[in-house]
């Protein structure tokens, strides 16, 4: 059933950008859940919190952050890209907005992972 | 030219992949490569077609993964060898015809007819419009009811009760009538819990439309006007 969302075989790009609007909107649920229990975790004390950023702020971390960078960027870019379509604007320019939209997404990402690489590993 | 033919069939019971080699010209399309196999090689191979003029919206399948008109698909422009398969988010009934009960049932729930307080059969009224009313719709009448936007639909997919892309798209070409005075009724049923709310702009029925009237346009103009009436209802 809920399969189909993600079959993407002979579909447009107007379809698999739907797809990761959803696999993104799950995804992003997921790890604000956890966010917030890793978060209260300073109420256990401060050690306990400082030793999980010591285990999460590292190298090794690195890459899922980047990832999940990534996952966030798409889904607000693309989220604002359909509420413009949804309010029944610029429908004719469709095309050329996914692909502006995509450009923006890796520029953002690509920027941003710089910075997170820059911070993790000190340099 | 030899072409192979990848169909797959059902009986009843199972669902199977069966493959046709026939001889091929040019011009030729898949609606006619279909009545080939029908009569030449297995005569049990059933679809549905009927004006083999892209008008009655018949003959849609899913040739190569994407639905389309057999009757307007030239079999030399797909290659020489095609995968027809039934429509997707239709029951299949067998081989290639599916279930379009539920399909025409959502087209009649939106009222596709012009709705006026003073309908008089008896005495009718010539209704004068301009090029520029005409237009303000036209596109939206050429839809042929063929199920491509639906089959492509991923709220469609997992919602049965979904009216899909051609019932809203019949639903905006009334309510933007100049003629018609039933747009507020229409609204109340499209803006239901089945209606334009969960469409999620894949926008894939345009894409796949055979009469390229762009359904997704239609129904996302209906979701804003609907988003209106409903903040307006509530100062009310
Ligand atoms: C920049 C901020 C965000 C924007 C602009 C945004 C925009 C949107 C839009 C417009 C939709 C509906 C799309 C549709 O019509 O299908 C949506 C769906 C969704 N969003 Fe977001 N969103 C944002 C942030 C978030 C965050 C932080 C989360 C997670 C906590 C999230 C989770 C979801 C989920 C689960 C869905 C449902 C997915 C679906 O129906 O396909 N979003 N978002
Ligand atoms: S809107 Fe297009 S794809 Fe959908 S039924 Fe009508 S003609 Fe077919
Ligand atoms: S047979 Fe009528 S549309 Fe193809």
């Amino acid at each position: 059933m809920w399969q189909k969302w993600f079959s993407v075989k002979g579909k447009s790009l107007f379809s698999i950008a739907f797809s990761l609007h959803r696999l993104t909107g799950v995804v992003l649920t997921i790890y604000l859940c956890m966010h917030l229990a890793y978060l209260t975790s300073i109420r256990m004390g401060k050690e306990v919190f400082e030793s999980f950023i010591a285990t999460t702020v590292t190298p090794q971390f690195l890459i899922f952050d980047i990832l999940l960078v990534l996952a966030g960027i798409y889904h607000g870019v693309n989220g604002l890209r359909l509420i413009l379509h949804e309010f029944g604007l610029t429908y004719e320019s469709r095309k050329s907005i996914l692909y502006v939209s995509v450009a923006i997404v890796l520029i953002v990402w690509l920027i941003a992972s710089y910075r997170m690489y820059t911070f993790v590993m000190g340099v | 030219m030899d072409v192979e033919f990848r169909i797959r069939r059902f009986d009843g019971e199972k669902s199977y992949w069966q493959t046709f080699n026939i001889p091929v010209k040019r011009g030729m399309t898949v609606l006619e490569g279909l009545y080939y196999i029908k009569e030449n090689l297995d005569g049990s191979l059933t679809f549905r077609a009927s004006c083999r003029m892209a008008i009655c919206g018949s003959c849609a399948v899913k040739i190569n993964g994407k639905p389309r008109l057999a009757c307007e698909t030239q079999i030399l422009e797909i290659g020489n060898s095609l995968e027809v398969e039934p429509l997707d988010n239709f029951k299949v009934i067998k081989d290639l015809v599916t279930d379009f009960e539920g399909f025409f049932k959502k087209h009649e729930a939106v009222k596709p007819y012009l709705i006026r307080k003073d309908d008089n059969y008896e005495e009718p009224v010539e209704l004068i419009q301009s090029p520029k009313e005409l237009h303000a719709y036209y596109d939206f009448t050429l839809c042929v009811k063929c199920g491509a936007c639906y089959s492509v639909c991923p709220a469609a997919a997992t919602r049965d009760d979904y009216l899909g892309p051609a019932a809203i798209t019949a639903a905006y070409r009334f309510n933007a009538d100049s003629r018609d005075e039933g747009e507020k009724i229409r609204l109340a049923l499209v803006c239901g819990d089945n209606g334009v709310w969960r469409c999620h702009f894949a926008a894939e029925c345009s894409e796949v439309c055979p009469k390229q009237i762009d359904p997704a346009k239609a129904v996302q103009k209906i979701r804003f006007k609907s988003a209106i009436e409903t903040i307006k209802s509530i100062f009310r």
